[in-house]
């Protein structure tokens, strides 16, 4: 298993009052393997990708990638990446494309090259020329381009997804899946997608796991998905809400 | 008879670039039903539902061959009598909770003010009918609710205090601007669950603004494709799957869908005649 996270749990203490958004949560995920979470906003979905990353403060349980227990170092870094949700916020809007892509080079002393900028630019469908743009003089497709060219400038193995196409229009979301399915295959890429949309998690995933109220409720394989054999009330209310999302339409 | 009848709208800006004509031509009669808008970012939706209430600011400017409310010529209109329209008459639902209600005013006091300055309701009373308002979205502690801050509520909550105040004056027009786009897909059920049976019970007209294709053909009777201005296709809203408008047909081909393949979407492929 290449992420183990076992029985996970994130507190936050906010005015004396203690939040548990994130309860003993166990998955693992395989290398190259794509797995999705899903459920309701404050279901603590992102919180588990944020724990990752050491944004979120761990209080119980483990998360291990390749057997080893997470550290937050320069080794992990170029091991697991993130893309966030708002391309309009997780670039710095004072910063060319060039800066923001050889920054994590910078950072790691790797050589930054004009080759390098161009081959990322070029991977992820953007022209050359917008090197030196700036966040502003891109759309929110492209500057979703841009965070994802950013996420992989280090050659990581793990991609964390937080809902990477939810601030975008239908046919710029089909852009952006499209674009990191090529990647996945060509990279051999782990994907650890968050998403709210049952349609796009099914597009994009092997196996998921539904969440609510910060709790794992159910594990489900893509077929299961398919041919609706969820288990828990909470996952079948969830399909059936997302109905119109089915094959037939 | 229709209760509102556009003909021929038109937004513009000035801009220094030059002129960007943000609705170029739109038409359409509104009976008391549901009509849904839908088309991506930048089609002209919002700025359509703008218009109907006149909330939009120099430099864009409205043109119209026609623009009727229940008899009520909306061009000619004063602004005192524009005034007297918004709220009562045709309300408007914002997309966004966060950014639509009043940050440091407690949701009772938002609720209450416009039947206490216009209404000239007393406190007991207005209070009420609030109570009642939160009641029909079916928020299950408005006691508590009146007393809360906009910050402390989720985003599912704010949506349904903002469509409680907008249907507080009982109007005949609600337009709801991407009123679930900040919603989960539970939450999303139930909120256009109350304004299904607020059409149904109070025979108001709604105009639904997504540019969520799928939801709008579950939930209109009607449905307006906007691409770059215009309306590229008109059609019921149960024939949204047999559309004939290539854009139309490629904003559904390029959703994913729960159980088909993982081949790549296709994509949509713009023509530059469609914005003709």
């Amino acid at each position: 298993m290449l992420i183990e996270i076992e029985n996970l749990s994130v507190t936050f203490t906010a005015q004396g009052r203690q939040v548990r958004a994130v309860e003993g949560v166990s998955l693992n995920v395989k290398a190259q393997e794509s797995f999705g979470l899903v459920g309701e906003s404050g279901s603590g979905k992102s919180t588990i990708l944020r724990a990752i990353c050491g944004l979120a403060p761990i209080s119980g349980g483990s998360i291990r990638i390749n057997g080893k227990p997470i550290t937050h170092d320069r080794a992990f870094s170029r091991q697991v990446q993130m893309v966030f949700q708002d391309p309009y916020a997780s670039l710095h809007p004072r910063h060319t494309l060039d800066r923001t892509l050889s920054e994590p080079l910078a950072i790691h002393g790797l050589p930054v090259t004009d080759a390098a900028i161009t081959k990322a630019l070029t991977d992820v469908g953007l022209p050359p020329n917008f090197r030196f743009r700036y966040p502003h003089q891109l759309s929110g497709g492209q500057r979703q381009r841009v965070a994802i060219a950013r996420a992989l400038m280090l050659q990581p193995e793990i991609l964390l997804l937080d809902e990477p196409t939810s601030a975008l229009d239908a046919s710029v979301q089909a852009e952006t899946l499209n674009l990191l399915s090529r990647l996945r295959a060509e990279r051999g890429l782990t994907f650890l997608m968050v998403s709210h949309d049952l349609a796009v998690i099914d597009h994009m995933c092997d196996r998921i796991l539904v969440m609510q109220h910060g709790k794992a409720v159910e594990e489900l394989s893509r077929e299961a998905l398919a041919t609706a054999q969820m288990t828990t009330t909470y996952a079948r209310s969830l399909f059936a809400a997302s109905a119109d999302r089915m094959l037939e339409g | 008879m229709s209760l509102l009848t556009v003909k021929n709208l038109r937004v513009t800006f000035d801009t220094e670039a030059g002129r960007v004509e943000a609705v170029r031509g739109v038409s359409f009669d509104l009976g008391r039903e549901r009509l849904g808008i839908v088309g991506e970012s930048g089609s002209g939706k919002t700025m359509t539902g703008r218009s109907v209430l006149r909330l939009i600011r120099p430099p864009g400017k409205i043109e119209a061959d026609e623009m009727t409310f229940d008899g009520i010529d909306l061009m000619r209109a004063s602004e005192t009598q524009m005034r007297a329209l918004r709220g009562p008459r045709i309300a408007m639902v914002m997309q966004d909770p966060k950014y639509s209600l009043n940050p440091v005013m407690k949701v009772g006091a938002q609720l209450t003010e416009g039947l206490r300055q216009r209404d000239r309701l007393s406190k007991p009373e207005a209070y009420a009918k609030a109570i009642d308002a939160l009641n029909a979205v079916q928020i299950r502690d408005p006691a508590r609710v009146m007393e809360a801050y906009p910050h402390e509520l989720s985003g599912g909550m704010g949506q349904r205090v903002m469509i409680a105040m907008m249907l507080i004056p009982n109007p005949d027009l609600l337009i709801a601007d991407e009123p679930t786009s900040a919603l989960d897909v539970t939450v999303q059920a139930e909120v256009l669950s109350i304004l299904d049976n607020l059409v149904k019970t109070r025979g108001m007209g709604l105009i639904f603004i997504s540019h969520d294709l799928r939801l709008v053909a579950r939930f209109c009777d009607r449905v307006l494709v906007m691409y770059k201005g215009k309306v590229v296709e008109e059609l019921a809203a149960k024939d949204l799957m047999q559309a004939k408008h290539p854009y139309t047909q490629g904003l559904l081909n390029c959703l994913p869908r729960i159980g088909g393949s993982r081949a790549p979407l296709p994509s949509l492929d713009r023509d530059a005649s469609w914005a003709l």
